[in-house]
């Protein structure tokens, strides 16, 4: 990919009309909801789990957005799913109990999944009563994901797994997991025997434990398969085919809104708190991200119209990821910064928590989804450089 | 929008009558630039007059690909400010001397590409003022700009009709600035590939992969924000301080990037990464650098108390004029 076409990978994107018609009502839901959440709870958004708060999205018809009707979905494009996206990312929405399936697994299923597996677990995706979790890494399978040694052997029509995953979000709360696992070879043979199970959390010889975090929350788990006995429809797609099933979902992964919005709550915390007393060295800071979120949100639209014509961009998708990410963590830095020029002046407590959350979880955030230095080897990569 | 078919054909009207190879003695000749008349003959220039008035009526946004183009190459012509200036005297009825090469001269210490232009618009209360232009002070960064102070022969003016000329002039620089960038980005790749060291290309070290990696976040970062400063239907000046705040910030972070990785050839007379260099570290500094963009755009989203950060940005592309 040359210089040129990397640019024209995002091109600019106006946000079809349909899909704007359901920023207002959705805007309205959360007006509410946003006044009886504090902005400390609110910064935790894609990472706070509320079951509640995902089934009443469900039954507001605003998760599956694309899938098809058929399945219990909303039949709309790329498009209405940002709408509906950026919005609950900006409120602080806790929309972690849903967001694995709203945002992979739905779509995983509805490309690779037999019709039985649509038929099952599409419409309760769609109405927010069925938690997905993904696992991806293991103990020593982080960022080199290719050395994945969970393996699930063929016994008569079914599979037995064993092995761990580890880092898996909401592994703990979630009712299926979306396992990538070795069907066949060995860790030396890479990419080639990896498969796709999607995996009952209830059945015997799985043990989760959650992982605490310095934060105090734990949003992620380690799970344990011990002899595991999976049907044989437990697999999705085609044994083997597991690792191209798992790159196809990255661009979905790495694109989207909740890249530039998680320190969006604090920034606007301290915006409330600026408006008497700003210098021009606060507004300087604030300006610069202000522009960098600016052409963030159009990167993201131009990578979501390449998603609704069916293109999987995801170089372009690992770019924005990277640079989505650094102003996520140069928000809490910069607010810190900030607050602390003049240290006679107290800082507001409830701007203090979120901060605190902030600055200790936003280290996290380059690592989520793909770490810089993969993203940065997959850019190079695609610029044309190995 | 797909304009391609016209920015293909610019960019070959460019190559020809201004290739990068002659731009070392444009940077010893002030005054109009030799390719002008070709550039006249084109039609271009009116690129954005209406249709009705025998333009191109090329749109705000159909403009920023072509500026864009014109940075790519280091065009040592103020095009896209003329075309501007071609557009509101059409607007308000008034016809520029012939042959006019028009630079935006709104306060500003710098104004680039002033020594090869033959007049200046400068704001007046409550007028745009079209002033020939005398001699001007060498430019340091021998990029062909300069200081424009006060005085000259007025030739005519244009009523300002709301025009924020230091947000339109910082727009049209920042899409030639994305455009320069995306070039160099171009030829540092290119330099990676070819240039060996240890038995293997540079492009083969990960050190030298992430860099350039960093350089084209960079580069695609501006260039979205340069588009910005063209997504309305007219010009507007929260849309420009996005796009000259963002572009600005890149630009030393390219450049010193581009250097970083091409050595210290890039920096020698003989190479085309320091005519890069030398003009995007003017440009930066042209029309108000990043912190003063970055204080106008904090202002305008302190003056909108309602809504998030994320409605601010989304209104800001959406309210037109």
């Amino acid at each position: 990919m040359d210089t040129v076409s990397l640019l024209n990978g995002f091109s600019p994107a106006v946000i079809p009309p349909e899909a704007e018609a359901l920023r207002a009502p959705i805007k309205a839901f959360l007006a509410d909801w946003t006044l009886k959440s504090p902005p400390h709870r609110r910064a935790r958004s894609w990472t706070a789990f509320d079951r509640d708060f995902s089934r009443e999205l469900g039954r507001r018809g605003w998760l599956g957005l694309t899938i098809p009707a058929q399945y219990g979905g909303a039949g709309l494009d790329a498009f209405a799913r940002f709408v509906i996206v950026e919005e609950l990312l900006a409120a602080g929405a806790p929309i972690a109990a849903h967001w694995i399936g709203d945002r992979q697994s739905a779509p995983l299923l509805l490309r690779y999944g037999t019709e039985a597996q649509r038929n099952t677990f599409l419409p309760p995706i769609c109405r927010g009563e069925t938690v997905f979790c993904i696992g991806m890494s293991e103990p020593n399978a982080g960022s080199d994901l290719a050395s994945v040694r969970s393996r699930a052997t063929p016994e008569g029509d079914n599979w037995r797994l064993s092995g761990s995953k580890i880092w898996t979000t909401y592994a703990h709360e979630a009712d299926y997991m979306i396992a990538l696992v070795r069907t066949s070879g060995t860790p030396s043979d890479r990419q080639a025997g990896l498969s796709q199970f999607l995996i009952d959390l209830s059945l015997p010889g799985i043990a989760i434990k959650p992982i605490m975090l310095g934060t105090g929350d734990s949003d992620f788990s380690e799970v344990h398969f011990d002899n595991v006995l999976l049907p044989g429809d437990a697999l999705v797609g085609v044994a083997g085919n597991g690792w191209s099933q798992v790159n196809a979902e990255l661009a979905f992964e790495r694109s989207g809104p909740e890249r530039i919005y998680s320190s969006l709550v604090l920034l606007d915390l301290w915006i409330t708190q600026l408006q008497d007393q700003a210098d021009d060295s606060d507004l300087a800071t604030l300006g610069l991200l202000l522009a960098r979120l600016a052409s963030l949100r159009a990167m993201s639209l131009g990578i979501t119209a390449r998603l609704a014509h069916g293109e999987s961009p995801i170089i372009e998708a690992a770019l924005f990821k990277d640079l989505g990410t650094a102003l996520e963590q140069d928000i809490p830095a910069a607010v810190a910064n900030a607050v602390s020029a003049r240290p006679d002046r107290a800082i507001d407590p409830e701007l203090l928590r979120t901060l605190a959350y902030l600055l200790q979880l936003s280290h996290v955030f380059s690592l989520r989804g793909g770490t810089r230095e993969i993203l940065r080897g997959m850019i190079a990569r695609g610029l044309g450089l190995r | 929008m797909d304009n391609s078919l016209l920015v293909d054909s610019f960019q070959r009207l460019l190559a020809d009558a201004a290739p990068l190879s002659q731009l070392r003695s444009a940077e010893v000749l002030p005054g109009a630039p030799a390719c002008w008349e070709q550039l006249e003959a084109s039609g271009f220039l009116d690129g954005m007059v209406p249709e009705a008035l025998g333009g191109a009526g090329l749109s705000v946004a159909e403009i920023e690909p072509l500026i864009a183009a014109m940075g790519a190459c280091l065009l040592p012509a103020p095009v896209a400010e003329t075309m501007v200036v071609r557009f509101w005297s059409a607007r308000a009825g008034f016809a520029l001397p012939p042959g006019a090469v028009v630079v935006l001269a709104p306060a500003s210490a710098m104004v680039p590409l002033a020594r090869h232009a033959t007049h200046a618009l400068v704001p007046t209360s409550g007028r745009l003022d079209l002033v020939r232009l005398q001699a001007l002070a060498a430019d340091p960064f021998r990029a062909g700009g300069a200081p424009i102070g006060q005085g000259g022969d007025v030739e005519g003016s244009l009523p300002a009709d709301g025009i924020d000329l230091l947000a339109v002039a910082a727009a049209l620089l920042a899409a030639r600035m994305a455009g320069a960038m995306a070039q160099m980005l171009t030829m540092t790749i290119g330099h990676a590939n070819d240039r060996e060291q240890f038995g293997r290309p540079l492009g083969k070290f990960q050190a030298v992969q992430h860099n350039l990696a960093i350089m084209a976040e960079e580069v695609v970062s501006a260039r979205s924000a340069a588009r910005i400063g063209f997504a309305g239907l007219d010009f507007d000046s929260v849309r420009s301080a996005i796009a000259k705040a963002r572009v600005s910030e890149a630009a030393h972070r390219v450049c010193s990037l581009a250097h970083a990785i091409h050595g210290a050839i890039g920096a020698t007379i003989e190479h085309d990464l320091q005519l890069y260099t030398r003009r995007l570290m003017q440009w930066r500094l042209a029309f108000g650098g990043e912190t003063y963009w970055a204080i106008r755009l904090a202002k305008a989203r302190l003056g909108q108390a309602e809504g998030t950060s994320a409605d601010f940005v989304r209104s800001s592309l959406q309210s037109e004029g």
